[in-house]
């Protein structure tokens, strides 16, 4: 049977945009970070995590393809300021912000600047996934 | 002249003569005149020649010169002119200036100025010759009145302030000061009242402990919300991993272990349920919006320093204000940067309690550009430790053994809602700068 589900899950990665399966996370919380990776993971993605955005800009190329997961409260440069430096580098990367605070008009603000959308934590599994592959549509 | 003084000398017409001259207030005079009355009177009963008298009486005074004839009329002269101005200065003042005739028990007036006229609405009939203690007529202040009395009778003066009632029942305070007036032999002759209006003063002292008041409650709302905040915050955190693992968990055994998969599903609810809690808590305290209004820097310092000023000076430390000339009107919150500002000056007054050498602290507003304002409050405290310099604006973090360590984080907030910015440096003498920008124009937030 598990084998049966990896096999369903290898034909829907394999119908995937290879470029989609790359996540990257980009939260302080290390504890959240593992967590999302090992449930991201479940669905074959692969997935990086950082916990810092210098981190992050260090060890991930521009054009290196893959969604990003921003959590938006973060020391030092917070989420949309990353958000911006990313535009700025000129890249075309998919991103996510996540944030545990319900921030006012969160989502329409995601969007207005060019990201692919919003989510609160704690963050529903199939939503989170469904926003995921809707960003390689 | 010798008809005159034979007029005088005649009983009869001594009184009108007597009665004009006091009607002019020329107390001089009428002594003057007494005097030499009593001394012809004196030789007159001694049978000596009236006329001879009257005569050598007139000759002597011619002798004794023209000089001190013209001394005494300027001597008259400036008595009268300094009465005169004297009493226009009683008719003039804003206080209330009554007098009591302290001879007679019932505490008659036998004076009283306009303004005591004007604050009471009393008019001059109502009031002279009356009992100052029950001119108002009230019972409720018997017991202060009683009060006043036994003050006055024991010799001493009065001061105290009390709510009166004008005549036309219009509420105010007044500061009532009795003072005694002796003569030659100690005894009191006159009460002299003193009643200033002190309505404006009391109104503005309450009026700065409502906005004192409304400034600490508004402050102790925001930092339980900023609190919960943060809270919700930290605790959103593990649930959003345990969710996350449980969701993992649930799509690794799907289809197997029934009895693990109805048990990861139940941490999901729960975890849920507790997300959901910390929502409505979060909802519950919302922050309110800022209110945006037109603002002028100084006078907002200005009225922050009001409020904070009786507790500087009881801990012995002055604050100095140094505001920019021509500093532009802006949008902001007004509370929300009283709290910014209260917050600030309150810190720099505790980093400079334990020391005292550094007595003082600073506030200065400047232009740091054509679209910026730059407030600084600069103080001679213990500075900032360098390793704290980093945490000293996250939440929770805090040196003070009661601190909440929300200070500094919602201030940041605040200044970064309005668009500026807040930071903190090292004097490269000693004590440490706290310094905020506030844009002119609100950008709109990308």
């Amino acid at each position: 049977m598990g084998t049966f589900v990896h096999f369903l899950l290898l034909i829907r990665s394999n119908k995937r945009n290879i470029m989609s399966s790359n996540i990257f996370i980009l939260d302080d919380d290390e504890s959240v970070c593992r967590a999302l990776k090992t449930l991201l993971m479940t669905y074959d993605f692969v997935v990086k995590t950082f916990n810092s955005a210098q981190n992050f800009f260090d060890n991930v190329a521009v054009n290196d393809p893959g969604c990003l997961l921003l959590d938006i409260h973060m020391p030092r440069l917070d989420g949309w300021e990353v958000q911006k430096r990313i535009l700025s580098s000129g890249s075309s990367r998919p991103i996510i912000f996540i944030s545990a605070e319900k921030q006012d008009n969160a989502t329409e603000r995601a969007l207005k600047v060019g990201a692919v959308g919003f989510l609160q934590k704690p963050v529903n599994a199939q939503t989170l996934v469904d926003l995921i592959n809707s960003s390689v549509k | 002249m010798k008809k005159k003084i034979n007029t005088l000398t005649q009983k009869g017409t001594k009184k009108p003569l007597l009665k004009k001259i006091s009607h002019i207030n020329l107390e001089g005079q009428i002594h003057d005149l007494k005097s030499n009355l009593n001394i012809i009177k004196r030789q007159l009963k001694q049978g000596v020649n009236r006329e001879k008298i009257v005569k050598e009486k007139l000759q002597g005074e011619v002798n004794q010169g023209a000089d001190r004839e013209k001394q005494s009329a300027n001597r008259e002269k400036i008595a009268e002119e300094q009465l005169h101005i004297r009493t226009k200065a009683m008719e003039s003042t804003f206080d209330g200036i009554f007098i009591i005739d302290a001879l007679k028990p019932d505490f008659k007036i036998i004076y009283a100025n306009p303004s005591f006229y004007r604050l009471t609405g009393f008019s001059m009939n109502e009031v002279i010759g009356k009992n100052y203690f029950l001119l108002y007529g009230d019972i409720e202040n018997t017991h202060t009145y009683e009060e006043i009395k036994k003050i006055l009778l024991q010799g001493k003066s009065f001061q105290g302030e009390m709510v009166r009632l004008k005549k036309n029942g219009e509420k105010f305070w007044s500061l009532l000061r009795i003072t005694l007036v002796r003569d030659n032999n100690g005894i009191v002759t006159h009460y002299v009242g003193n009643k200033t209006d002190t309505t404006l003063m009391k109104e503005r002292n309450i009026e700065i402990e409502e906005q004192r008041e409304e400034l600490l409650h508004v402050t102790r709302v925001g930092k339980l919300a900023e609190f919960v905040s943060s809270l919700a915050h930290e605790i959103s955190q593990p649930l959003t991993a345990i969710l996350s693992y449980a969701q993992a968990a649930q799509r690794m055994y799907k289809g197997r272990e029934p009895q693990l998969q109805e048990i990861l599903q139940y941490i999901i609810n729960d975890d849920q349920r507790a997300s959901e809690v910390i929502r409505r808590l979060r909802y519950l305290l919302k922050k309110t919006k800022p209110t945006f209004e037109q603002l002028d820097i100084n006078v907002l310092i200005n009225d922050t320093i009001t409020l904070i000023l009786p507790h500087i000076t009881t801990k012995n430390k002055a604050i100095k204000f140094e505001s920019g000339k021509d500093m532009p009107a802006f949008q902001g919150d007004r509370i929300q940067l009283q709290q910014v500002l209260l917050n600030l000056i309150s810190n720099s007054l505790e980093a400079m309690e334990s020391n005292k050498d550094s007595q003082e602290m600073m506030v200065r507003t400047l232009l740091e550009n054509a679209e910026t304002i730059k407030v600084e409050v600069i103080d001679s405290g213990c500075g900032i430790p360098p390793k704290n310099m980093e945490k000293l604006f996250s939440h929770f973090f805090t040196n003070k053994p009661d601190g909440l360590g929300m200070g500094l984080s919602i201030s940041r907030s605040i200044v970064e809602a309005h668009g500026g910015r807040l930071d903190a440096k090292n004097n490269p003498d000693r004590g440490a700068t706290f310094y905020f920008t506030l844009p002119i124009q609100i950008k709109e937030k990308a």
